[in-house]
């Protein structure tokens, strides 16, 4: 609710990019420099090694190793 | 498993170039994690394939193999091995601005089989300068001790179910900087205790009792930046956690990822995470009364804790050697992580390599 109202809120106030101003915001480094394989172990090894967890959109968990 | 890798590979095998309709990738990624006691080894494969115009799905297999003197796994410092196997597979399809699928993944181990389903959504609003995201999934566990290495250990089976929601929102801020916001809310039911951890009590050993529900709640927010004039991205975040068992954690991360030169980048990464206890941690219990003690844990996850992690990652493109057409668009990464932590499982380091072929079929 609250990031739906920050969108709304925010997005009319920025500037609005257009397609032919988005060469640097198409490079991989800057849509995601983790591949899914990666990102995968890193929340598994954290997951079983902190209280903490979340925030990547996926859900965690899932092994036996608490 | 095996019948599902075999699938995997005859797929790809029949991909010709000379019947090219649709583009995909493979990976294969080698990871591997050693600390004090334990050590993960865990091969897997990822595989994308896009499906009509439109469509996408999505495929992984992996092989945890860990090894471990852990206390905590009812070894009493005796070794073990253990093999976990795990399958997802994901679609998502593109109709206009919006982009709606699902998936689903299942793992197996020994004393531990997990099911996780999810369906999410994605939305682009102001002309593509804004993107909202929602995921919702919903897991079941079931779990045993029938690892535990001692005969007079009376048997344990449990269930877990998990329901996560998230809300994401990434917002193109210039040409060059990007916003991005998730929250997650996940809420565990069931058996969450680890079915070969003894507590010390009242001056005896007790099983671990936890609560049987628990509810997390982590916003995570994040800018990334690209300098044209040195070609470096900056991305740099901040998680706040909180949950109803008391552990709030902060985890900022900072990452640079410098092009030393065309299609060959350099990563440095520094990632910081501090957590209070659980409000029911200790590591000793006056008492096993549960009307005293109603919940008994020295899990070093719920402790207070502190995690600094270094990182480096180098990821070069074909193309730099050479290599024209579809295969100059393959990939390796070489990535290297030092892991200082504050408990009792030492400091660690973790690995992977990992090799992209992009492919038609």
């Amino acid at each position: 609710m609250l990031l739906a109202l920050a969108a709304a809120t925010l997005a009319p106030a920025c500037a609005r990019v257009k397609p032919y101003q988005r060469e640097h915001l198409a490079r991989r480094t800057m849509v995601g420099d983790r591949q899914p394989g990666e990102s995968r172990f890193d929340q598994h090894a954290r997951g079983s090694r902190e209280g903490a967890d979340g925030g990547t959109g996926e859900a965690g968990g899932g092994c036996g190793c608490n | 498993m095996r019948d599902a890798t075999v699938t995997l590979v005859v797929l790809l095998l029949a991909a010709s170039p000379e019947s090219a309709r649709a583009d995909g990738e493979l990976s294969v990624r080698g990871a591997y994690y050693k600390e004090r006691s334990t050590r993960v080894a865990q091969p897997m494969l990822d595989a994308r394939f896009d499906v009509g115009d439109d469509g996408e799905l999505r495929a992984h297999l992996l092989v945890d193999s860990i090894s471990s003197a852990s206390v905590a796994a009812g070894a009493a410092g005796t070794p073990f091995d253990e093999k976990r196997y795990e399958a997802g597979a994901s679609y998502l399809h593109r109709i206009e601005t919006l982009e709606v699928g699902g998936g689903a993944r299942a793992s197996s181990e020994p004393d531990y089989k997990s099911a996780m389903a999810n369906l999410r959504g994605s939305i682009e609003l102001g002309q593509r300068n804004t993107v909202l995201a929602v995921n919702l999934a919903g897991g079941r566990d079931t779990l045993n001790n029938e690892g535990a290495q001692s005969e007079i250990v009376d048997p344990i089976e449990g269930k877990l179910f998990t329901a996560l929601g998230s809300l994401s929102l990434r917002q193109i801020l210039s040409p060059v900087l990007v916003g991005e916001a998730t929250y997650d809310l996940a809420y565990l039911d069931g058996f969450q205790e680890n079915p070969y951890r003894s507590v010390s009590a009242g001056g005896m050993l007790e099983p671990e009792r936890v609560p049987d529900t628990r509810l997390r709640h982590a916003l995570l927010g994040g800018l990334r930046a690209f300098i044209p004039p040195t070609r470096t991205t900056l991305a740099g975040s901040y998680r706040f956690y909180v949950d109803d068992w008391g552990v709030i954690g902060h985890t900022p991360e900072l990452r640079v990822i410098q092009e030393i030169v065309p299609d060959f980048d350099a990563h440095i990464r520094y990632r910081l995470h501090h957590q209070s206890a659980a409000d029911f941690y200790q590591t000793t219990y006056p008492s096993a009364d549960p009307a005293v003690e109603p919940y008994l844990t020295d899990d070093v996850k719920l402790s207070e804790l502190t995690t600094h992690t270094v990182g480096v990652k180098l990821d070069v493109q074909a193309r730099l050697l050479g290599i024209q057409g579809q295969l100059g668009e393959a990939r390796a990464e070489a990535l290297f992580e030092y892991i200082n932590q504050s408990t009792y499982y030492g400091n660690a380091v973790a690995a992977q390599i990992a090799v992209t072929f992009p492919f038609r079929y």
